[in-house]
């Protein structure tokens, strides 16, 4: 392993994070793991806004982003991503429990780099939280300005 | 047209007799002789019996009488026997046609007043012949008016005529036969106060309109001779005298009361759809965020229990003993068959509520393909499969798709007991508009007391151990094909195999 880009994980769900960063864990990748419990403080964390003032500079590698999000949801996080200048090239993977296929045009409307349904079955779930932080955390190239740790 | 139901005449008219006027010229000079030789006569058989001075008259009555019927010439030659007459027999000297220079003004005055009687009798010939000739006309006139009139009986449109202070003068049978009431009882009274028309406009308007341009239609309200309502399709056109005054009105009209009816039942109907539509479409957006609260939200905690006794199961793996470690494993089964529940729900109403895109869609194709899945799937299982060759079908690819998925895998769940297995897919009674298709397995079948619960949702006729499955595939199979304007059912005996049809209809579908 060269570089271990950074994961923005999203998601308000107490227990889907547990779940999440465990399976992260077992393959070493949830050190380099942000969780932000809502969508405002996701873009808090991205705008270097409110308790992530002090926060070092540079982009996270990848967004992990639930859509059913208290205050600001996942739709609207993403929405104003890819309507920034500064953002947009930040590679963003909806990761949800929703199967409604609106859910999913609306999200590739808004140029998701993919999007990713929870599967209900443990193996699945870790198999598929796995692949995303080895692909997105590890072997993806992300854009400049994203934050890495050798 | 005051002449109301009148009876058809023939056109041609019978003329009526003529005077009888002598034909030949020697009739008409025979008539001069024998009038003036019974005028004769009958002076010298009076004279006998000493009646005198009647035969001036008399020989007048004669030139008269051959004026009148034998014309000018028999009336020259009447005078002219009549003068001689006169004068043999009685002017002075008797017997003889010597006329004295005292007579001669007798004779002028007698034959100018014979000559005036002639000429007054020719005159009044002329101007009867004439009045003959016009009042034949006017008789032809007559008939072939008679003959109009009568084709307007013939109409079955409702005719009628009133005059400028609204009394009905004409009255057809047509009328006759909507309001109830015959010509004899309709013509001479008030239209209004028969018919008390519903005007759709002020009566003012209606005659401004008529008197502009002579005509004027409208749907009115009638009442008819039982007190029933009618409505009719009116139209109005004004007839002006030869002055240009306005004269009558010829009201043509047709009953529209049924269409009118279905006209008011078909905007009773529609307004109703309207409601149910936006009723259901409200169901509907409630089971839409029902669907969608399912997806998300009951999906979460199962998944958080699938995940933490996973977690549990690896973590006291050494620590449980057999009989909970069955326990736990357990547990995650029943999560991970509510989640499969869960997600063939959410796919079966999914297909209740999407849009279908029809397209033609090879079925053959479709089927080629949905096997050839199922064949990696089945690999070390010995199937025998016939497809046999199917049509192309307007409907939607991806949910025929589901259906045959269903079917086949079901077909091939279903014959896992069997060492050799045979699934035939095929179609039958193509027909112009309807296609049926079968799958025929010869697998563990079903008991046909039970056929009405096999398209239930969550309906199984098998135990889950024996084979699994949620019980929601021929439910979804129905729902679809019912979408398509067909329907689906099934045949089968126990251990003998089963067989599931569906139709799809070419016109029908959602």
């Amino acid at each position: 392993m060269s570089t271990l880009g950074r994961i923005l994980l999203v998601e308000d769900d107490p227990k889907d994070v547990e779940l999440t960063l465990t399976a992260l864990e077992e393959y070493n990748l949830a050190n380099e793991v942000v969780v932000a419990r809502d969508g405002e403080e996701a873009l808090d964390y991205l705008y270097r806004r409110g308790s992530f003032t002090t926060r070092a500079n540079g982009n996270p590698a990848v967004l992990l982003l639930d859509l059913k999000l208290p205050k600001v949801d996942g739709l609207e996080v993403l929405e104003q991503i890819k309507s920034d200048e500064k953002l947009r090239m930040v590679p963003v993977v909806v990761l949800t429990s929703s199967h409604e296929e609106r859910d999913m045009v609306a999200s590739y409307r808004l140029g998701v780099n993919a999007y990713v349904v929870k599967p209900v079955d443990f193996h699945e779930f870790v198999n598929a939280i796995r692949e995303l932080g080895i692909f997105w955390g590890i072997i993806n190239q992300p854009p400049p300005g994203s934050i890495k740790t050798h | 047209m005051n002449q109301v139901s009148i009876e058809a005449r023939q056109a041609t008219v019978q003329r009526k007799p003529r005077l009888p006027k002598p034909s030949s010229t020697i009739q008409c000079y025979g008539l001069a002789v024998l009038s003036v030789s019974v005028a004769l006569g009958g002076a010298l058989f009076l004279q006998r019996f000493d009646f005198r001075d009647v035969e001036v008259p008399l020989f007048l009555f004669a030139v008269a009488v051959a004026a009148w019927y034998g014309g000018p010439g028999a009336a020259v030659l009447a005078l002219l026997l009549s003068c001689v007459s006169f004068d043999y027999f009685f002017v002075e000297p008797f017997h003889t046609l010597y006329i004295s220079r005292s007579d001669l003004p007798y004779f002028i005055v007698f034959a100018s007043f014979a000559s005036l009687v002639t000429w007054f009798s020719a005159v009044r010939r002329r101007v009867e012949g004439e009045l003959r000739q016009a009042r034949d006309e006017l008789e032809i006139e007559v008939a072939e008016r008679t003959q109009q009139a009568s084709l307007l009986n013939l109409t079955h449109d409702t005719i009628f005529v009133r005059d400028m202070n609204d009394v009905i003068t004409y009255w057809n049978r047509g009328a006759q036969e909507l309001y109830g009431w015959t010509a004899e009882e309709a013509i001479g009274k008030r239209a209004d106060d028969l018919l008390q028309s519903v005007l759709p406009a002020p009566i003012e308007e209606i005659r401004a309109e008529l008197l502009r341009s002579e005509r004027w239609d409208g749907e009115l309200q009638k009442t008819r001779a039982d007190g029933s309502q009618v409505v009719v399709a009116s139209r109005w056109s004004l007839r002006r005298d030869e002055q240009g005054r306005p004269a009558a009105i010829l009201e043509t009209n047709n009953d529209i009361t049924e269409r009118e009816r279905r006209q008011q039942e078909v905007r009773t109907l529609n307004e109703e759809l309207g409601k149910r539509t936006a009723e259901l479409e409200v169901i509907n957006k409630e089971l839409e965020a029902f669907a969608y609260s399912i997806s998300h939200d009951l999906r979460a905690p199962l998944r958080h229990m699938a995940g933490f006794t996973e977690l549990l199961q690896k973590n006291t793996a050494s620590l449980l003993n057999e009989k909970n470690q069955r326990y736990v494993r357990m547990i995650l089964e029943s999560a991970q068959r509510m989640g499969s529940l869960i997600d063939d729900l959410l796919a079966f109403s999914r297909i209740g509520r999407a849009e279908t895109h029809k397209t033609m869609v090879s079925l053959d194709q479709l089927v080629e393909e949905v096997v050839t899945e199922a064949r990696q799937d089945t690999d070390g299982r010995n199937i025998v499969w016939k497809v046999g060759s199917l049509p192309a079908w307007y409907g939607d690819r991806s949910m025929l798709r589901l259906v045959l998925v269903n079917l086949i895998s079901n077909a091939v769940k279903f014959t896992r007991t069997r060492s050799q297995a045979e699934i035939e897919i095929g179609c039958m009674n193509q027909e112009q508009d309807q296609v049926v298709v079968f799958i025929r397995d010869n697998g563990v079948g079903f008991d046909m007391k039970y056929v009405n619960k096999l398209f239930g949702v969550f309906q199984r006729l098998h135990a889950p151990e024996a084979f699994e499955g949620t019980g929601i595939g021929l439910a979804t199979v129905q729902r679809i094909v019912h979408r398509h304007g067909g329907r689906a059912w099934a045949e089968g005996l126990v251990d003998k195999g089963a067989t599931f049809y569906f139709s799809l209809s070419k016109s029908q579908g959602v």
